[in-house]
């Protein structure tokens, strides 16, 4: 991940997912359907893949669990992922701001 | 279908086996146990976008790997367990095999289909040496001394 340029979609949802709690992979991707109002649902191939960058940057990390089997593990966000999901939604806020002022811009 | 996606797995770079595999199959078998209950036409998107998301999955792994911005060097990737001091031969096998991958997949990729199946032949020897290697040193394929 490039610091400073915008997220995929995929990223941010499973930074939004973990921002509430560690999650397995399963959990994680139920969780984005629902946050996403069933509009998405990642695919193993590309849920691993964001996972492994993100794992990579330091931004998750993986959550040892002693009830949980090898192939359960959790993940959870690391102060750095927490920060820069805090910078993206900061982003996608102010953007939001911007067009809204736009459209009233047009409407008046 | 979990051999399908099995064999899809197969063809990522080691590393990511290593570090994601028995995940990725154990939650494409939750995904599909719960897409079959939903009908034959949601199964089957299912899977569509599973073999998909797979197959571009793959070959980003692929061009990380390629690129050098691989796992190996990554330790933090891999599981605390496969940490584990591993016999040399064991890593050499190790290695050896994942040359082999390599250069198969590389001269798939090129075209060059005799170059393959000698790169397959010998994937293939470097495979079961070392399954028995892991053997000798009670070691799993996920790299835990047992």
């Amino acid at each position: 991940m490039e610091p400073g340029k915008p997220l995929t979609e995929p990223v941010l949802l499973i930074l939004m997912s973990l921002a509430a709690q560690p999650r397995h992979g399963y959990a994680l991707i139920k969780d984005i359907e629902t946050l996403s109002n069933n509009r998405v649902r990642l695919s193993t191939g590309t849920l691993y893949g964001a996972l492994r960058r993100l794992l990579e940057d330091l931004w998750i990390e993986r959550f040892e669990q002693e009830d949980t089997s090898r192939d359960k593990q959790a993940y959870r966000l690391t102060p750095e992922g927490r920060r820069q999901l805090q910078l993206e939604l900061e982003r996608l806020k102010q953007l939001t701001r911007v067009g809204i002022a736009r459209l009233r811009m047009n409407e008046a | 279908m979990t051999l399908a996606y099995r064999l899809l797995l197969w063809l990522y770079p080691y590393d990511h086996q290593v570090c994601f595999g028995e995940e990725m199959q154990s939650v494409f078998e939750q995904a599909a146990q719960e897409h079959r209950g939903r009908g034959r036409t949601a199964y089957l998107r299912f899977l569509v976008a599973e073999y998909g998301g797979l197959i571009v999955g793959l070959a980003t792994a692929w061009t990380v790997k390629i690129a050098g911005r691989g796992y190996v060097h990554d330790q933090r990737l891999i599981r605390t367990a496969a940490l584990a001091p591993r016999p040399h031969e064991v890593q050499e096998a190790q290695e050896r095999l994942t040359a082999n991958l390599n250069g198969l997949l590389h001269a798939i990729s090129h075209h060059q289909f005799v170059k393959a199946r000698i790169y397959a032949a010998e994937e293939q020897k470097a495979r079961e040496d070392l399954r028995l290697l892991r053997e000798r040193y009670n070691i799993t394929e996920s790299g835990d001394v047992v």
